[in-house]
């Protein structure tokens, strides 16, 4: 359309700048047969000159301007457009009023620059998208309170984080290019254990390899003790070769003291105001003379639920001992069977007062051994109030069990309650672990039987569990005659302390 | 009662005094008290006592300060006194052991209620 419309556009112009001599020609030759005299001719000629000139040459002329104009006009706003294109303007040309060749060539020109244009957001935006990526991923590197590096082929540092630096005291621009053998040298016994296993293991396959306890050494010569893991990477785009993480464990420690230290002081602090609560229930409970049915059914709630709190405080407290190695063990030598029919007597009383049935079950008898006797009848008094949760009135039988089995002595509470479900047994004796099912049912901390296993285990024994849902549960503890402690640190009983859970009297049984 | 009567009780927590010697004093004790460490030692050298229950954690003399003041090689001695310490101080197990060759018993208060008190008191011989 637009080529059409130039084609006629230029033909008029030839026809009539071409038309313009042809007339003046015609014109004098048109004169002369006119006049036919020379001189007059000449004279005419000349007084023919200047109006022939204004007609024809100032039009053709003018003519020629125009049409060079409107020749370069079109090719100068093209050179305008590819030089902003040259400038790196993409965006549409908008070459105004083009037509013909020269609209063609705008409009092809416009599609290159569109497409150029798209070309380069395109790749612009992926740029960013790289960019934020990377901003990311050095975000996520420098947060994290593990120590990252990245080892290049040739096992020289191309990446170490923040953490990387604190924990070892080096900046990034101090390791840069350096051999990680030289400056991150993880040691187990003298040996550089990790960095030969990136030297042997190194090949086309990817591996992980995990190392506990690796000593290093800060730059100020400090020894900081760390858990390593490494990734060979051999198809790394990057030229990375392998990924460092190392994870503190001199920090782990710290902030595991820290918790521990927080659980002793609250339970410490906490007891104080229980002491009030508790006593003054108590003088209520026993100094109150008109309560009332229910007022009485209150007061022993609320006795109750301080007790609860008391337990709950010191077995918090305990655990926290447990923890620091420091939970009170007084082994002496303990006549197993006269411990067992002394206190079986407090545990009878505590199942029937229940309204469950109770059996103990001992042999004729028993050899003496090393034990805390306070610390087993936690552990007894654990099994059997477990039992009796699990357990319904009437129906409810707890059984305690003791024999005699090879050098060991094994004593158990058999129950015929709920059961356990036997995806719970693993977990029973782990810390705060309560079983799902039972939440509801029973109001422990789930702390009893992972004490009760820390005190077995401190006699060099075991404790474990046996149920069937529906049938009921078997908790048995064993531990050795000859017990593990030395003989310096038996108290002789017969000094006679009395030790409750938490408290002695000397020469006086405190329960 | 087997002879044991008159009570010295050295403790800075005024509502936890009272609410023990409220329920000795129903029970036929006689209660003095001190509020600091440095009162109980001097109440404990002008007058025999049967007994002293013993706070450890007290303005002016700890309760161990007050112990090794009475029982300790420069103090009296007091053979015919028992001390308990009743505290709601956790000793670890060395601090505990080193106390029992001074003190005659170590109790939580948080552990016990007062009419549990009078009861390991009239047990006491």
């Amino acid at each position: 359309m637009q080529s059409t419309r130039f084609k006629r556009q230029t033909l008029a112009l030839f026809f009539i700048v071409s038309l313009v001599p042809a007339l003046v020609v015609a014109a004098i030759w048109y004169v002369d047969t006119q006049l036919g005299d020379t001189n007059s001719l000449i004279v005419d000629i000349h007084s023919f000159i200047l109006p022939v000139f204004l007609i024809g040459v100032v039009p053709a002329l003018l003519l020629s301007f125009a049409f060079a104009e409107l020749l370069a006009r079109p090719v100068r706003r093209l050179h305008a457009a590819v030089q902003r294109l040259a400038q790196g303007n993409y965006q549409k040309l908008d070459i105004p009023n083009s037509s013909g060749e020269f609209g063609e060539i705008a409009v092809a020109l416009d599609q290159v620059a569109t497409q150029l244009s798209q070309t380069i957001s395109a790749a612009a935006s992926e740029t960013a998208l790289i960019e934020s990526e990377r901003n990311k991923l050095r975000g996520v590197l420098n947060s994290m309170t593990d120590g990252v590096f990245a080892l290049d082929r040739d096992g020289r540092i191309i990446l170490f984080n923040k953490a990387a630096s604190e924990l070892t005291g080096r900046s990034i621009a101090e390791v840069a290019g350096q051999l990680a053998e030289k400056v991150m040298p993880f040691r187990q016994g003298g040996e550089l254990v990790m960095t030969r296993w990136l030297a042997t293991e190194a090949g086309p396959d990817q591996k992980i390899g995990h190392w506990r306890n690796l000593e290093l050494y800060r730059a100020n010569g400090e020894s900081l003790y760390v858990d390593v893991q490494a990734i060979l990477l051999p198809q790394d785009p990057n030229g990375i070769s392998a990924l460092v993480t190392f994870h503190d464990l001199t920090k782990t420690q710290q902030l595991e003291e820290m918790k521990i230290d927080f659980v002793a002081l609250a339970a410490h602090e906490l007891r104080t105001p229980l002491t009030e609560v508790k006593g003054y229930l108590d003088l209520l409970a026993h100094e109150a003379t008109r309560l009332s049915k229910a007022d009485r059914e209150f007061l022993n709630r609320a006795i109750d639920g301080a007790n609860q709190l008391g337990e709950l405080m010191n077995n918090l407290l305990n655990v926290a001992r447990i923890e620091h190695g420091e939970l009170n063990y007084h082994p002496g030598h303990l006549d197993y069977l006269d411990f067992i029919q002394e206190n079986s007597r407090v545990y009878e009383l505590l199942v029937t007062g229940k309204d469950r049935q109770f059996e103990l079950k001992i042999p004729a008898n028993l050899p003496t051994i090393t034990a805390d006797d306070s610390g087993l009848r936690e552990v007894i008094s654990n099994l059997i109030l477990n039992a009796i949760a699990h357990t319904a009135p009437q129906t409810g039988k707890v059984t305690l069990q003791v024999k005699r089995h090879r050098d060991e002595i094994e004593t158990s509470v058999i129950d015929n309650g709920t059961g356990i479900p036997s995806s719970a047994i693993p977990h029973l004796f782990t810390k705060f672990y309560r079983v799902e099912e039972m939440k509801a049912a029973t109001r422990g901390t789930g702390l009893g039987l992972y004490i009760s296993r820390s005190i077995i285990e401190a006699h060099g024994g075991h404790i474990w569990a046996e149920s069937e849902e529906g049938k009921g549960s078997t908790f048995t503890f064993r531990i050795p005659v000859r017990a593990l402690v030395t003989q310096a640190n038996v108290t002789d009983n017969t000094t006679k302390i009395t030790r409750g859970a938490h408290g002695w009297i000397k020469n006086n049984p405190l329960h | 009662m087997a002879g044991l009567r008159t009570i010295l009780f050295i403790e800075d927590d005024k509502p936890i005094s009272e609410m023990y010697t409220r329920t000795l004093e129903r029970n036929g004790y006689v209660v003095d008290f001190a509020y600091n460490g440095a009162e109980g030692i001097q109440k404990a050298n002008q007058k025999h006592y049967d007994l002293i229950l013993l706070d450890i954690m007290m303005p002016e003399k700890s309760g161990i300060e007050v112990l090794q003041d009475l029982r300790g090689e420069d103090g009296l001695g007091h053979p015919d006194t028992k001390i308990i310490i009743l505290t709601n101080l956790a000793q670890d197990k060395t601090s505990q052991e080193a106390l029992k060759s001074q003190a005659d018993g170590y109790i939580i208060k948080a552990d016990i209620v007062p009419s549990q008190l009078v009861e390991i008191i009239g047990n006491l011989r």
